[in-house]
């Protein structure tokens, strides 16, 4: 049984339905990305994931949740808050959510080890020191002693992946870790995240729109569009034989190395708006292979050729 | 700045609809006031002096045995006047110094934001005595000495809005096309900026009216026999325990009618979703 | 209003078209010459006055036809280098000349009517539009506001062809910019900018806040356009394989400075932050992916830099000389220059 299994989520929030039917998994040691575009709902799948959802006064409708065979949908609040930071811990987009701003860098990483794991002052202290040398943070014990405002926007979110870290947790769940970062500093970030993470065998949900990142970090690759999973695959899959039209014109939009003038071309139309989802396959009125099918019904989430994907075609093609 | 679809929300919930229906009674009384008051708010009848609310005079008489209904609603004009005028100039002159000195900044912003922070920084009614102190009383020393009481407000909303609209990328896109100060300011800041002014400006009216009682309660405002609410209250003090409606009425027209202001602009700047801009000042 | 006279003074002169032919022509459209904007920052009320330069001596050219890409990270000074370009801000020194013309040299007034030849794509389409016009009144006010005819066509027909010439549906025209999604907008952008036939077009991070498949789009309407219109662009961007895509040559910028300008966009870099960038970058293919190599150290404070080179503490190859002595730059005959001590391969 996967470590954390999603299947067939459905959250509403009001009277919208964000997220329609999500189903992954993730292995014990497994990296998988989770890719989209704006309001695809990979950050909510995130925070439904964490138990999040009461904050932004979302609700699951219909779907099952576990992770290590625990329930997540039926656990109560206090269930959840130990889990979180010990076994699942978040690293978010913008450190400063996660970093309080007028206590002590090393106290914020000490806490966690003493919160979760029991340790007293002196072995949490340690611990967090080397925590943050296994990060790269050059001059740790200094650092220790700093406050967040002192620090470089690289630097803060190696703090938080030193705090997510800090009580041994089982599942990271990484929502646009380095968006908001230098291209630099972002390729550093994420090499030292997989490498901890590979290390240690833990999962990683890496949640991004960067499919750089995913190609350079992922074994397997959720893509959602417009709050459903459009395909479910392999990296190799995904970029070499994806299995629905939307992944592989979603690779095409970025420029390789050597891509000849002129090819470059999107894919038409717009992102569609959770106020206004076409019917059917939700990727249907910008798709090159759409059928009259399409529009008139949902496709499920099905074997492929290579991987899980939710469309009618048997196979997609390489070139349309 | 406010699209009739709008309007019809604000009227249609029970704060907006019951303001607006009081506002639009008062500001019909005082337009209207010649046809409205069943008597002339100047004839005097010292027979009739102090005279209970009855069928004939529902608000009773005051001291001088004058209509006290009809009063009121000649003061609801005396008030209203006033109260718009100045707030009207205040606003007109607030925005233009707000608009400049957002705008253009250095030294010119540098002395405005200094004289409007030293306003800011007492009472307007303590400004508003100062000013009446030096220029004599009257009404139309009443008007301007409100108008310059609230002329840091509108100045301080006005700059701020500028400033914020000013970086926006379409103040710099327009400016890239080639367009002159002048066009920037007329056609793209202040028609941005105008929206939480104005309804400052409609929530400024009511504490005017207050202001002008006041002036008037000190007999500094309107000069008799000319009613005014504050003069009418102040006149009453001396009948208060052998006429007490002469002090009540204009009391309750002060209150139903600045209450009905600030209901309305509460329901405007809900209904509009301003109220962070009207408070980042 | 001035404008109106300055447009009445303008009618038979030049027409617009005359400004953009369809053939790039050869030459330099645009000189860029010491180009230096200071930025003076008192912190608080007891602390010393400090100076930035967030654009520091730059000289470029910009090859007519062509597009010329500049690329950096955050801070380096790449959008103000290119509002200095388009003289939106006042430079502290250096001179920006376009078709010949030193742009410093210009009254208020002439500046604002040879605006018409110089257009700028801003990064964020959420707000280059005021949010109470339409987009038809959108369209026409560059030529309201520069008093320039509407051809034949008259305004409506001028409109159109805009809207037509960016891919927007004309039903659009009638449109506020809440209701139209960021990729819509971003057109609107563009068409607005072409509205008076410029023939120089800075593009500020055009597609950085658009979904990766909505920046593609748009990549390919500005590739579609300078073909149509013999446009000559300067493309700043953070994204080298974007740049390395769609730009004839490439400006590197780092904290203020040109640090490397490649005549291809094809070429090997040679200064070793230029290839810090491209080893950063992730290419879309699981079976090349990289180790990246480590930089060392931080991004110094623009406030404090060093005597050297700038990029010394987090440079693999640098040597006691990189941080004693700053590089000039310097390239050989294909116009390759690179500003390092110690250039790769």
């Amino acid at each position: 049984m996967a470590f954390l299994s999603v299947r067939g989520l459905v959250v509403g929030i009001g009277r919208l339905t964000p997220l329609d039917g999500i189903s992954f998994e993730i292995g014990k040691g497994e990296i998988v990305g989770v890719v989209g575009e704006s309001g695809s709902g990979k950050s909510l799948t995130a925070m439904s994931v964490m138990g999040l959802l009461p904050l932004i006064g979302g609700k699951v409708k219909a779907g099952a949740m576990t992770f290590d065979g625990i329930d997540l949908l039926t656990l109560p609040p206090a269930g959840y808050r130990a889990l979180r930071g010990k076994r699942m811990a978040l690293i978010s987009q913008n450190p400063m959510t996660s970093l309080d701003p007028i206590i002590r860098i090393g106290a914020q990483i000490d806490q966690m080890s003493r919160l979760h794991l029991g340790f007293e002052a002196e072995a949490a202290k340690a611990r967090s020191i080397d925590l943050m040398e296994q990060l790269r943070i050059p001059d740790a014990a200094t650092i220790y002693g700093s406050y967040p405002h002192q620090l470089s926007g690289g630097m803060k979110q190696r703090i938080v992946i030193a705090m997510a870290l800090a009580a041994d947790p089982d599942l990271i769940i990484a929502d646009e870790p380095t968006t908001a970062l230098d291209v630099t500093i972002q390729a550093q970030i994420i090499q030292i995240m997989v490498e901890l993470v590979r290390e240690r065998g833990l999962s990683l949900m890496l949640v991004t729109h960067d499919m750089g990142v995913v190609a350079q970090a992922c074994d397997r690759v959720v893509v959602l569009y417009a709050g459903r999973v459009a395909e479910s695959n392999g990296a190799g899959g995904i970029f070499e034989a994806p299995s629905h039209p939307y992944t592989r014109e979603l690779v095409r939009c970025i420029p390789r190395e050597g891509q000849p003038p002129g090819s470059l071309k999107g894919i038409p139309g717009a992102v569609p708006s959770v106020m206004d989802y076409p019917s059917g396959c939700r990727f249907h009125p910008r798709c090159p292979e759409a059928m009259p099918i399409c529009e008139a019904s949902v496709p499920a989430l099905e074997r492929k050729t290579t991987g899980l994907a939710a469309c009618h075609l048997e196979t997609v093609h390489a070139h349309v | 700045m406010v699209s009739a679809a709008t309007l019809r929300n604000i009227l249609l919930t029970p704060r907006g609809g019951l303001s607006a229906l009081v506002l639009a009674t008062v500001i019909a009384a005082a337009v209207f006031a010649p046809f409205v008051a069943p008597y002339a708010y100047d004839i005097q009848s010292l027979r009739n002096a102090n005279l209970d609310p009855s069928w004939s005079n529902w608000m009773g008489t005051d001291e001088f045995g004058r209509d006290l209904f009809s009063r009121i609603i000649y003061g609801a004009r005396t008030s209203l006047t006033v109260a718009i005028t100045a707030i009207s100039i205040s606003v007109a002159v607030g925005m233009s110094l707000g608009a400049a000195a957002g705008y253009f900044g250095g030294a010119f912003d540098k002395a405005v934001t200094a004289v409007v922070d030293l306003t800011w920084s007492f009472p307007e009614i303590l400004i508003a005595l100062m000013l009446i102190a030096i220029i004599g009383p009257g009404l139309n020393s009443t008007m301007i000495a409100i108008a310059i009481a609230y002329l840091a407000q509108f100045t301080r909303l006005t700059r701020a809005q500028i400033m914020s609209l000013k970086n926006e990328t379409y103040v710099e896109a327009t400016a890239n096309l080639g367009a002159g100060h002048a066009h920037i300011i007329f056609r793209h800041l202040l028609p941005n900026a105008l929206t939480p002014v104005i309804v400052a400006g409609m929530l400024a009216t009511g504490d005017a009216i207050i202001l002008e009682a006041t002036l008037g309660f000190f007999g500094l405002g309107a000069q008799p026999p000319t009613p005014s609410w504050g003069a009418m209250m102040s006149s009453g003090t001396a009948q208060i325990f052998i006429a007490p409606w002469i002090i009540i009425f204009p009391g309750l027209a002060i209150a139903v009618t600045v209450i009905a202001i600030n209901l309305f602009g509460d329901a405007v700047i809900e209904a509009l979703d301003i109220r962070n801009r009207l408070r980042d000042v | 209003m001035p404008m109106s006279e300055a447009a009445m003074s303008d009618r038979g002169e030049t027409t617009p078209e005359s400004a953009s032919s369809a053939k790039p022509m050869a030459g330099d459209l645009a000189t860029i010459r010491g180009l230096t904007r200071e930025y003076v920052s008192s912190a608080g009320l007891f602390s010393m006055k400090r100076t930035m330069r967030a654009v520091n001596d730059v000289s470029l050219d910009v090859p007519r036809g062509k597009v010329t890409g500049v690329v950096g990270e955050s801070g380096c000074g790449k959008s103000t280098l290119a509002r200095l370009v388009l003289r939106l801000i006042d430079s502290t020194s250096g001179t920006v000349a376009v078709n010949g013309v030193d742009l410093g040299s210009l009254t208020a007034r002439e500046l604002r009517k040879l605006r018409r030849n110089m257009q700028m794509v801003f990064q964020d389409p959420y707000s280059a539009i005021d949010p109470r016009y339409t987009i038809r009144d959108a369209l026409l006010e560059p030529f309201q506001i520069q008093g320039v005819g509407f051809g034949a066509a008259g305004p409506v027909g001028a409109i159109d062809e805009l809207i037509a010439r960016v891919g927007l549906s004309p039903r659009l025209a009638g449109s506020y910019p809440h209701q139209l999604s960021g990729g819509q907008k971003q057109r609107v952008g563009i068409a607005r900018a072409l509205a008076l036939k410029p023939s120089f077009v800075v593009l500020d991070e055009p597609t950085a806040s658009l979904d990766v498949s909505i920046q593609a789009q748009i990549i390919g309407l500005l590739e579609q356009l300078k073909h149509e219109l013999g446009l000559t662009y300067l493309f700043i961007s953070h994204d080298l394989s974007l740049v390395r895509y769609f730009c004839d040559r490439i400006v590197v910028m780092y904290l203020g400075r040109v640090v490397e300008i490649l005549p291809d966009a094809r070429a090997r870099p040679r200064h070793h932050y230029s290839l810090a960038l491209m080893d950063s970058h992730f290419e879309p293919d699981p079976k090349r992916r990289k180790v990246v190599t480590r930089l060392a150290g931080e991004i110094p404070s623009p406030f404090d830099l060093p005597p050297g080179c700038a990029f010394a503490a987090r440079c693999p190859a640098a040597t006691g000389l990189c941080t004693r002595e700053r590089p000039l730059l310097t390239g050989d005959a294909a116009g390759h220059q690179a500003a390092c001590h110690h250039p790769a391969g």
